[in-house]
């Protein structure tokens, strides 16, 4: 009965009702986009980060992975001492460089990783397969485009320039054997990979026994932040970063996208509130009398008041799957712009639908269509009946 | 912190080498041709504009920036649903007022008008009111971002052309909403209007 009363109000207004649920819809979109935006750029980097099983990774002191040209002297003695630990299953070193490869007249330079195939983190083989010896290299889409070779073909690579001489120092020729895709590098940016002896030996003296980076692969169940603190304590010329340390870095850079995120959401469900507490506030006006004749005649208060909170819900519910759904495509739209970020990886999703993203601002539209009901239903309630009843008759 | 250079390469056992060198040049044409003598000759490095520098190192304000228009978009079409919702309850509540007009003469194009200007006004007032909400959120936004990270840097602008633009954008909203609206009213009879 309370159902049906408040679909007839509803009904009644076609027009009003419908703009109401494209506005509630539009809000509805922006709040879900934000509520996604607020959790998902974490989500999924956090995701990015565990993709290959590493927990933990150590960098140069006082510094994150890859943020300086910093790298860690001793390499070798260092993953020693990380491999020796019970609770690790895999140490990962990788070196960062840049390699070049002279084409014509000109030189296409690609960023370059020194890594241990066997044990590697950094790329996905998409075709062919991993370096086996040392003149062997792997590259992505964007290099083998820019330097014009496919797999099997082999290359002259440097690994600097020697202004003065004006001569490539470290040259070597190289086999691309596989084509691979980065997964911590952007679609666009040119990288390849090559083993860490092969860029050390291309680098010079600078470059021995040297890594930018090492990755560890910890037993499953293993505590996570005592290895860390362990290895913290063991290795004091390197930074030990865990998966979470790494998100709380990203959370304060990212900052901004999560403030906006709040601010944007609150100002969207304040816009359907202020929407729908409107259109019941007038067509609660509109029908006083005939609310006055429901009370008149016996029908609780309560009831009158449940009606009108029904009908205000109605509108927020019968709006939220077209907003969901609306939600989903702008994000898309939005996360489009966004992933053109100079250096963003491939797979940083800053709009990442998850389930609980949807309940929350389902839950929140719910909410916010109860409480917008709330003053109309119980001023409406509230007014003296006769009073009402009178001026209404009397017209 | 900085440093002597040659301190720093020390320091660093960087030996005789520098990230870039900053060339000034006399005049635009100069530049263009100091540009192309040095990339001709160069090995290993590279000169660049300093404007095209500027363009390349600005790419993530650039993407901020069509990101902070998308969400402008969506929040038009937003606000302009609820502009016409608004309008459409203000006239409908006013269907006796209406209906009595009709009654005793006005034209349809008389009550039409008067209505668009109504929305008109409500318009204008409204978006000089969000104008003053706007600016004193630009400069909590300013006050807080530049706390944040300590820069006298200025994070949101209110510029006359953003004022202009927004106030006409209500103004051609609220017209277009009054015009539906009044327009719906006046097609209904007028004793329909009064309920009979």
């Amino acid at each position: 009965m309370l159902a049906t009363l408040a679909i007839a109000s509803l009904a009644r207004h076609r027009t009003r009702t419908v703009l109401a649920i494209l506005g509630v819809a539009v809000s509805a979109a922006m709040l879900l986009d934000m509520v996604m935006l607020s959790s998902g750029m974490r989500e999924s980097f956090r995701g990015l980060l565990l993709s290959q099983g590493f927990q933990l990774r150590l960098s140069p002191r006082g510094t994150l992975p890859f943020d300086t040209e910093a790298t860690i002297r001793g390499a070798d003695s260092v993953l020693a001492v990380v491999r020796a630990r019970p609770t690790v299953v895999a140490a990962s070193p990788v070196l960062g460089g840049q390699l070049h490869f002279p084409t014509g007249g000109a030189t296409i330079t690609a960023s370059a990783l020194g890594v241990e195939p066997a044990v590697q983190g950094d790329y996905e083989l998409v075709a062919g397969r991993q370096p086996a010896a040392a003149d062997e290299i792997v590259a992505n889409d964007a290099t083998l485009r820019a330097i014009g070779h496919s797999l099997g073909d082999t290359v002259r690579a440097a690994a600097g320039y020697d202004p003065q001489l004006r001569t490539f120092s470290g040259e070597r020729t190289l086999r691309i054997v596989g084509r691979v895709r980065f997964i911590y590098l952007a679609l666009d940016q040119r990288a390849v990979a090559l083993p860490i002896s092969t860029l050390r030996a291309m680098g010079g003296p600078s470059s021995a026994d040297r890594m930018s980076l090492a990755m560890v692969k910890l037993r499953p169940g293993a505590d996570v932040e005592r290895e860390r603190a362990a290895l913290h304590a063991f290795l004091p010329q390197v930074t030990v970063t865990s998966t979470a340390q790494a998100l709380e870095q990203v959370d304060q850079r990212l900052s901004y996208f999560r403030q906006l995120a709040v601010i944007l959401g609150s100002v969207s469900l304040i816009v359907g509130f202020l929407l729908v507490t409107t259109l019941v506030t007038v067509s609660v006006n509109e029908r006083i009398g005939e609310i006055a004749v429901m009370r008149a005649i016996g029908v609780h208060r309560w009831r009158i008041v449940g009606q009108i909170l029904l009908e205000s819900s109605a509108l927020m519910l019968i709006a939220a799957p077209l907003g969901l759904g609306l939600g989903l495509l702008t994000a898309r739209w939005l996360d489009g712009i966004l992933a053109s970020f100079p250096g963003l990886p491939e797979r940083i999703d800053f709009f990442l639908f998850q389930p609980r993203a949807a309940w929350t601002a389902l839950g929140l539209l719910v909410v916010s269509g109860i409480l917008a009901g709330i003053y109309p239903s119980w001023r409406s309630a509230s007014l003296p009946i006769a009073g009402t009843l009178r001026p209404a008759a009397v017209g | 912190m900085r440093l002597h250079l040659g301190q720093l390469q020390s320091l660093l056992g960087y030996g005789d080498r520098v990230d870039r060198f900053a060339v000034a040049t006399r005049s635009a044409e100069a530049t263009g041709d100091a540009v192309a003598r040095i990339n001709a000759s160069a090995f290993g490095f590279r000169a660049h504009r300093s404007t095209d520098v500027a363009v390349e190192t600005s790419k993530t304000f650039a993407v901020v920036s069509r990101f902070h228009r998308a969400i402008g978009t969506i929040t038009i079409v937003a606000s302009a649903i609820f502009l016409l919702c608004i309008m459409l309850l203000k006239v409908d509540e006013r269907r006796r007022d209406v209906a009595a007009l009709r009654l005793i003469g006005c034209s349809e194009r008389t009550i039409v008008g008067s209505v668009v200007l109504e929305a008109a006004a409500i318009s204008v007032f409204g978006s000089l009111f969000g104008v003053v909400v706007g600016g004193t959120a630009s400069f909590l936004v300013n006050r807080h971002y530049q706390a944040v990270y300590r820069t006298p840097l200025r994070f949101s602008i209110v510029t006359g052309d953003i004022v202009v633009f927004a106030v006409a954008l209500a103004l051609v909203l609220g017209i277009v909403a009054g015009w539906l609206a009044a327009r719906r009213l006046v097609r209904t009879p007028p004793l329909a209007l009064f309920g009979r």
